[in-house]
């Protein structure tokens, strides 16, 4: 090359508009050109037959090099990139601005390698315009997605992120460079919706309609998105730009919202059907808790009828023996025209009647619904009549004593609940005395002071009724005492009573302004005090105790003892026997009927009640078989049920008769018994009337 | 195939993958300087086919739309060399190779070149290797970059003849946690097959003066 051909070769290359260097063999820097001059600030003359790394010593030139050896060796050309290099030289613009630029490494020769020439080119400008465009196109595009609370992703044509806006990165819990080129159906749990959602939008290019879409978190939480999708082009490429909005929150609202919604209407409704009913309600619950009470009040009165019912059977039948005796006599006297006698039995059988129309009365009285009437009572008239009902409730175990004050004040009470309160008192007396004892029932007027009353709940001093009712029985601890007047307390064996009786009958005193005691003593008794209030005023009585008259005992041969309480009873068949020409002894209870046969008096036979006071009938005839073995015995019954197990205890020379009976037929059965062998007990057929039997 | 003027033994295409593989293990390394990420290139096979059986090949196997590196080289041999993607995969190749987390447009900004420097430093160091393993000298052409359907890489369009062959390797990219699959492939025409073929003997047998493979069993 000559000098002239070398000054046109450098002219040339400084009029190139790009960094040229021309390497030689051993990679010495051989030209330089006035771009690089200007760009380096370095002349050709400063840097010739130097090696790059000696002119850039700063500089990392590793790929260059690289690329340089590739071009002298392997004849290869290599270019490097701006894109992936920055600053492969450390060159300046001219106005020393950092000057972005793309290097190519080509090998020089044609058959040999005699070098290669090193060309840059600037692309600073091409660069940065490109940038402004972009930057200027989307700067409203960027300050919107990047500061969006919606989630904004774009996906290429595989699905695979290309963007995700910082709400994408705060949604998901990922980092940006962790969602960038990922498959962004990883981030869903509803991978089909997703899909659809974003390749619809590609390939359909139709407006995607709202998607709710499950996401999930980087953390494993759940997270639910509306989605709506579009797609863009730029050149071949298709796009999808997927915006998410977070409805998680709305979701709990319109939950919360639907909830507090179902709540109020339901408050609403509650409290507009309460409104309504409130009214109903309260008259409901009233009329319920009267009928409660009332049901309570009822319930008590059936506990003690049916405490009753064994000895109303009893009492009844004995009544009916009076009345039917009685008549079955008048008829007799009225045949043999002793007119005379008939007006005797006339009275016993009127008076049997009244007692027993009286007993009805009373039982009517007690059982019938009435409502708590007070009215002024007198007591001690309105206890006597109760006689019958309690004797026959206490049984013949128990001795009945009243003991009545003379000159009683009246008190002012429901009769009914009073009489109830005496019953269900004589009741819980009885049961507690199994083996038998003593009730007393007493009256006395009485003055509570006020050192009385001041102990007292709900009582004024004053002048009251009281009614005592005091046992022999088994008593009751202090605790019990305590809790006696509690409802549904109760001493009693399950199913034996409501518990109810006490409460009721303090409940009765308080109502009728007065009060309710109980003293007791374990193994001692019970008194029970029922405190009326003295009432000043006037009232009608009635009276139900007529009285008997005594008959008269006849005389026979063969002698027969009458064992009965019911003196009406054993009054007609004593006269039956005197008929009969026997000899009759009588006795109203088992102590007298003992002491009878336990004398040397003859007796053929006896005749018993089997239930009498203090001893009842098999006791007493038990006894008086130790000393009269072949002793018979006609045992009378107005319970049906002794009748029905009286086998049991039948031993020969013993026979039973039920209440009531016809005169006719006690005559067949005596002489049935008498004109037997006391063993074995003879047969029907065998049996002769006595030639003075009446007909 | 039976009528293929130019067959490649087993042994040849193994030698033939086994140059490829030096080839991309080079890349590796140069890529790995250069984006300090690992980089694993793969290549575990190389196959010889003619042009209408590589075009089937991608039209069967890749997407229809490709975007291919082609660098031009000629020497003892001349062909061109194509480092082909699916259009859609090569912007995650371009992304493992730039950052991760940098937007599409940006990705698109800086794909062709960065498509092109990264397909340069894969076909030169490729081209390179065999050349250097030949002990021949191919002159390398710069990289362009070209967007298209196969036929327009292997088609008669682009200059070639009707019966040149191309050897065609599928080659696996794994770079950030990505997995890229991409082909290389060298159009070359019958000539260059052929010496190809007799530099693959010349290089088997110079190899320790034995076949730098097990020698096969009726020798």
């Amino acid at each position: 090359m000559t000098a002239n051909e070398h000054e046109l070769d450098q002219t040339i290359l400084n009029a190139v508009n790009a960094g040229l260097i021309l390497l030689d063999r051993n990679k010495r820097i051989a030209r330089w050109n006035g771009w690089m001059q200007a760009a380096s600030g370095y002349s050709q003359q400063q840097v010739q037959g130097k090696m790059l790394s000696e002119v850039f010593p700063a500089a990392n030139l590793g790929r260059l090099l690289t690329a340089v050896t590739a071009a002298l060796t392997a004849n290869a050309a290599t270019i490097l990139t701006h894109a992936l290099n920055s600053a492969i030289l450390p060159l300046r613009t001219r106005s020393d601005r950092t000057l972005l630029h793309d290097v190519t490494v080509m090998p020089v020769g044609d058959e040999q390698i005699t070098g290669c020439l090193v060309s840059i080119t600037d692309v600073t400008m091409v660069t940065k315009r490109e940038r402004f465009l972009r930057d200027r196109q989307n700067a409203r595009y960027d300050a919107v997605v990047a500061s969006a609370p919606d989630v904004i992703i774009t996906v290429d044509e595989g699905g695979l992120i290309q963007f995700a806006n910082p709400a994408a990165v705060t949604q998901f819990g990922f980092g940006k460079s962790e969602l960038m080129g990922i498959d962004a159906a990883q981030l869903f749990e509803t991978k089909g919706d997703w899909n659809a959602a974003w390749s619809d939008a590609i390939h359909k290019s139709a407006p995607v309609q709202l998607r709710t879409l499950v996401g999930r978190r980087k953390n494993g939480d759940l997270t639910h998105l509306e989605a709506s999708a579009s797609s863009w082009k730029t050149g071949s490429r298709v796009f999808a730009t997927i915006i998410l909005r977070d409805v998680n929150e709305r979701r709990a609202i319109d939950s919360a919202l639907r909830n507090s919604e179902a709540q109020a209407r339901d408050a609403a409704a509650a409290l507009s059907e309460l409104n309504r009913t409130l009214e109903q309600r309260v008259k409901a619950g009233t009329a319920q808790l009267l009928e409660a009470e009332e049901a309570l009040r009822q319930s008590q009165k059936m506990e003690a009828i049916g405490q009753l019912t064994g000895g109303i059977a009893h009492d009844f039948n004995n009544l009916l023996q009076g009345i039917t005796g009685s008549l079955d006599l008048v008829k007799k006297r009225a045949t043999q025209g002793r007119f005379s006698e008939i007006e005797r039995f006339i009275t016993g059988a009127m008076a049997s009647a009244n007692r027993a129309a009286s007993l009805t009365h009373r039982l009517l009285a007690f059982s019938r619904r009435q409502p708590l009437a007070p009215r002024p009572v007198e007591v001690n008239p309105l206890l006597a009549s109760m006689e019958d009902l309690l004797r026959r409730t206490l049984g013949e175990q128990i001795a009945l004593e009243f003991v009545t004050a003379g000159g009683l004040w009246l008190t002012r009470c429901d009769a009914n609940q009073l009489e109830n309160a005496v019953l269900n008192l004589a009741i819980n007396a009885r049961d507690a005395m199994p083996e038998g004892g003593r009730l007393t029932i007493e009256t006395a007027n009485t003055h509570l002071d006020s050192a009385y009353t001041s102990r007292q709940r709900d009582i004024e001093p004053g002048q009251y009724v009281c009614i005592s009712v005091t046992d022999t029985g088994s008593g009751m601890s202090a605790d019990t005492i305590s809790k006696a007047f509690e409802p549904f307390f109760t001493t009693k064996p399950l199913g034996r009573g409501t518990g109810l009786g006490l409460s009721m009958i303090y409940g009765f005193a308080k109502q009728s302004g007065g009060n309710a005691k109980i003293y007791s003593e374990l193994g001692k008794g019970t008194s029970v005090k029922l405190y009326l209030p003295r009432h000043r005023g006037e009232l009608e009585t009635e009276d139900f105790n007529p009285a008997l008259e005594d008959s008269q005992i006849a005389h026979a041969n063969e002698t027969v003892l009458v064992v009965e309480d019911e003196f009406v009873v054993r009054d007609l068949i004593v006269e039956v026997l005197q008929e009969l020409a026997y000899r009759t002894l009588e006795a109203e209870d088992g102590p007298a009927a003992l002491k009878v046969l336990q004398s040397s008096q003859r007796i053929d036979l006896v005749i018993t009640d089997i239930g009498l006071p203090l001893l009842n009938g098999r006791q007493v005839i038990e006894a008086a078989r130790q000393s009269r073995p072949d002793l018979r015995v006609l045992f009378m019954t107005g319970y049906a049920e002794n009748a029905a197990i009286a086998e049991g205890f039948l031993e020969p020379g013993m026979s039973m008769i039920t209440k009531p009976f016809a005169m006719e037929a006690l005559a067949t059965k005596i002489r049935q018994m008498l004109e037997s062998d006391p063993t074995p007990k003879p047969p029907d057929g065998r049996v002769k009337p006595r030639a003075d039997a009446p007909d | 195939m039976a009528a293929d003027p130019v067959l490649l033994t087993e042994m040849e295409l193994d030698a033939l993958t086994e140059l490829v593989n030096l080839g991309v293990s080079n890349a590796a390394t140069s890529l790995r300087d250069l984006v300090r990420e690992e980089v694993v290139l793969s290549v575990p096979r190389v196959i010889v086919v003619t042009r209408e059986q590589a075009l089937a090949n991608l039209n069967e196997r890749v997407a229809k739309r490709l975007v291919a590196v082609r660098q031009d080289f000629e020497g003892d041999i001349r062909g061109r060399a194509l480092l082909i993607f699916p259009e859609a995969k090569s912007m995650e190749l371009v992304r493992g190779i730039i950052g991760s987390d940098l937007a599409a447009e940006d990705i698109m900004e800086l794909e062709q070149e960065a498509l092109a420097e990264t397909g340069n430093i894969m076909l030169n160091s490729c081209l390179g290797t065999i050349a250097d393993n030949f002990e021949r000298s191919l002159r390398i052409s710069l990289p362009e970059v070209i967007y298209g359907e196969g036929d327009e890489f292997f088609g008669t369009k682009s200059g070639g003849k009707p019966d040149d062959r191309v050897i065609f390797m599928y080659i696996n990219f794994a770079i950030r946690h990505r997995d890229i699959q991409g082909y290389i492939a060298m159009l070359l025409d019958l000539p260059s097959l052929a010496t190809l073929k007799s530099l693959l003997v010349a290089l088997i047998e110079r190899t320790a003066g034995s076949p730098i493979i097990a020698p096969p069993h009726d020798s």
